[in-house]
C-alpha cells in the first residue's frame, strides 16, 4: 500500500508576463521523503515552489498541502506547510529569539508551548548562543539556519527549502544538509531546490528535473541520469587528433556533445560506448559514470538545439 | 466593487500585523514619543503664538479669532493626515522592499491583504495617537489660558481622525505600491502633500478664488480641517464633517482593491 502524498500538486500552469513558465507539471512528495527540484535557471522551479506555497496562483491545476486544499482551505493548507525562501526575509526589528516568538504569532490555532518550542529549536539549531543577537549580525550558515527554523516552527508536515545552501562555505553547508536530514528524520516531506549537485544527490530520495517549465525526468538519481544523461561519458579534449572525424561520427548517430573548458563530454548509452570504441580504436579518452553535472549539462545543450531548431 | 479586499480587514491575521508593528514601537516609545509631542509645541508656539502676535485677528465664518484658534484644529487634522501618510508610504516601504519582512511574513498564515490591511490599520492607529497627543498639548495651551476651544469634542474627534488617517494610509499604500525606487519619494510630497496641503486650509484660509473653491470641495483633509474647526470652536456639528467622511469612506472604497492587486503584482510579480 503506497503512503498518501503530504503534496499533491497537480497540472500546474501559470504564465508571468505572458510567458509560459510552468506548464502541466505535477509535485508529489511523500512524509519521511526529500524531493530535490532540479533544472537550470528559468526552468520553472521556483515558481512551481511560489505556488505551492502560495504566493504565486495556478492558472491552472491543483494543490494539496495535507489534505488541505491551498485555494479553498488556505488556511488550513498552509498551517501545514513552512517554507524557506531563497533570500533571507527576517524581520530585521527582532532578535534572533524575537523572530521565531514573531513568527508563531502568525498561526492560528496558536502554538500551545511557542516558548518551549523556541527554546527546542534555538537548541537545536546551535542558535542558543545568538538567541539575543539580531540576525544581520549572524554569519551566512547561522541565518540560514534561522530561516529553516523559522520554517519549522509550527511543525508543518510539508517543508519547501528554495536553495537553502546557496552562498554557503562548505561547513556551514555540511550543517545546513544535517538539519535538512533531520527534518526528514521527524517524518516531514521536504521539498528542496539547489544548484548543487552533489546536495541534490546526497539529500534527494526522488528528483524531478524541469526544464523549460516542463518534468523532463523523475525518479531516483540514477534513473533521471539514465534517462536524461545515458549510462557513460565519454570525456576527451577538444583538440584532440581527430576531431572532425568524432564530430561526424557524432552527428551521424543524432549526438552532441557539451564543452567543459577544453573537453568533449559525450553521455553515451552501452551500446553507443561499445560504437565509440570501435570507431575510434586508438584515441585516448576518459570513461565515467554520469552525475548530475552531466545532466544540467545535457539539458543545457538540447535547450540551447531546441532554440536553434 | 471586490468586498474580497475588505473583508480581510476583520481577520486575525490582519490583527496579527497591526499587533507586530505595537511590539515593535512599544519598544521604542520613549524616543517615538518625542517628534509627535514636540512638533505640534512647536508648531503652535512659532505660528499660534509667535507669527500669531505679529497678526491682526482673522475672521473666519464671520468672526474674529486669533490665529493660535484657527489653527489648532488644523494642525490636529494634519499630523493625522501627515503621520499616516509617511507611515504608510516610507515605513511600509521600507519595510516590503529593503527589509523582506512582509516576504517573512507571507510565508505564514499571512495573506498579502492581511499585511495591506495591517499596515494601513498601523498608519491610522499611529496618526491617531499622534493626534491625541496633539491633544494634549492643546490642552496644555488651554490650561495657561491661551485657547479655548470646546474640549469634549476632542475625545469625539478622534474616531474621524482614525477614519481619515485609514484613508490618507491608502493614498500612501499606492505610492508603495507603484514608486519605482527610494530615489522617487519625493514624488509623493509633490503630487500629493503639498497640493492636498495647501489647498486645505490647515495653516491659512485659503483666497476666494473660484478655481480654489472648487478644489477645496474635492479636498478631504480642507473639510476635516473647516468640520474640526467649527466642532472645536464653535461646538456645531458641521456637514463638513459628513463630507470629509464621505470622501474617506469613498477613498476607501476606491483605492484599497486597486492597491491589492498593485501590490500582488509588486511583491509577487503576479496579477
Amino acid at each position: 500500500m503506497s503512503i498518501a502524498p503530504l503534496l499533491d500538486a497537480r497540472g500546474l500552469v501559470k504564465s508571468l508576463g505572458g510567458k509560459r513558465v510552468v506548464d502541466g507539471v505535477d509535485l508529489t512528495c511523500a512524509p519521511g521523503e526529500v524531493l530535490g527540484l532540479l533544472g537550470p535557471n528559468g526552468a520553472g522551479k521556483t515558481t512551481s515552489l511560489r505556488m505551492c506555497y502560495g504566493f504565486l496562483r495556478p492558472d491552472a491545476g491543483t494543490i494539496s498541502i495535507a489534505g488541505h486544499d491551498l485555494t479553498s482551505a488556505p488556511d488550513a493548507a498552509r498551517q501545514a506547510l513552512g517554507v524557506c525562501t531563497q533570500d533571507d526575509t527576517f524581520d530585521a526589528d527582532f532578535s534572533v529569539r524575537g523572530n521565531l516568538e514573531q513568527t508563531g504569532r502568525y498561526y492560528r490555532p496558536r502554538i500551545p508551548d511557542l516558548k518551549q518550542r523556541t527554546d527546542e529549536l534555538l537548541d537545536q539549531f546551535g542558535l542558543k548562543e545568538y538567541e539575543h543577537h539580531m540576525p544581520e549580525m549572524l554569519s551566512g550558515g547561522y541565518k540560514r539556519r534561522l530561516m529553516i527554523a523559522r520554517a519549522v516552527l509550527h511543525r508543518p508536515k510539508v517543508v519547501f527549502l528554495d536553495e537553502p545552501t546557496t552562498g554557503l562555505d562548505p561547513q556551514a553547508r555540511v550543517a545546513v544538509w544535517e538539519l535538512i536530514a533531520s527534518l526528514r528524520t521527524q517524518g516531514m516531506a521536504v521539498v528542496l531546490t539547489t544548484h548543487y549537485m552533489d546536495e541534490a544527490e546526497r539529500l534527494s530520495d526522488r528528483l524531478l528535473v524541469l526544464q523549460s517549465g516542463k518534468v523532463r525526468a523523475g525518479g531516483l538519481a540514477k534513473h533521471v541520469l539514465g534517462d536524461v544523461v545515458g549510462e557513460h561519458v565519454v570525456v576527451l579534449p577538444v583538440n584532440t587528433m581527430g576531431a572532425e572525424g568524432i564530430q561526424a561520427w557524432l552527428t551521424s548517430r543524432g549526438l552532441s556533445a557539451s564543452t567543459v573548458l577544453a573537453n568533449w563530454h559525450l553521455p553515451l548509452d552501452a551500446a553507443g560506448l561499445a560504437a565509440f570504441v570501435a570507431a575510434f580504436p586508438t584515441l585516448r579518452y576518459e570513461v565515467r559514470i554520469p552525475t548530475l553535472d552531466d545532466l544540467f549539462l545535457a539539458l543545457a545543450e538540447e535547450k540551447s538545439s531546441g532554440s536553434r531548431t | 466593487m471586490p468586498t474580497s479586499a475588505f473583508i480581510p480587514a476583520f481577520a486575525w491575521q490582519s490583527r496579527a500585523i497591526l499587533g507586530r508593528h505595537w511590539r515593535v514601537h512599544l519598544r521604542k516609545w520613549h524616543t517615538a514619543l518625542l517628534p509627535p509631542l514636540m512638533e505640534p509645541l512647536i508648531m503652535l508656539l512659532a505660528f499660534g503664538v509667535g507669527l500669531g502676535s505679529q497678526m491682526t485677528a482673522l475672521t473666519w465664518n464671520g468672526t474674529s479669532i486669533d490665529y493660535l484658534t484657527y489653527l489648532a484644529p488644523g494642525i490636529l487634522a494634519y499630523t493625522a493626515f501627515m503621520t499616516s501618510f509617511f507611515q504608510s508610504l516610507f515605513s511600509a516601504y521600507v519595510r516590503m522592499h529593503f527589509q523582506k519582512s512582509w516576504e517573512g511574513q507571507l510565508t505564514t498564515q499571512v495573506r498579502l491583504e492581511h499585511v495591506v490591511w495591517g499596515e494601513a490599520f498601523w498608519a491610522a492607529s499611529m496618526a491617531t495617537m499622534y493626534a491625541a497627543m496633539v491633544c494634549v498639548v492643546l490642552v496644555g495651551f488651554g490650561a495657561f489660558g491661551s485657547l479655548t476651544l470646546h474640549w469634549p469634542w476632542l475625545l469625539a474627534a478622534l474616531p474621524l481622525l482614525f477614519l481619515g488617517a485609514l484613508a490618507f494610509s491608502a493614498i500612501g499604500l499606492l505610492f508603495t505600491a507603484t514608486l519605482p525606487s527610494m530615489d522617487h519619494m519625493g514624488l509623493p510630497f509633490f503630487l500629493v502633500i503639498m497640493p492636498i496641503g495647501f489647498a486645505s486650509n490647515t495653516y491659512f484660509p485659503l483666497p476666494d478664488l473660484p478655481v480654489l473653491n472648487q478644489i477645496s470641495l474635492v479636498n478631504p483633509l480642507y473639510h476635516l480641517c473647516e468640520g474640526l474647526r467649527w466642532l472645536l470652536i464653535t461646538g456645531e456639528v458641521h456637514w463638513h464633517l459628513a463630507a470629509a467622511a464621505g470622501l474617506f469612506v469613498l477613498m476607501l472604497l476606491v483605492l484599497i482593491p486597486i492597491n491589492m492587486r498593485l501590490l500582488r503584482r509588486r511583491v509577487f510579480g503576479d496579477g
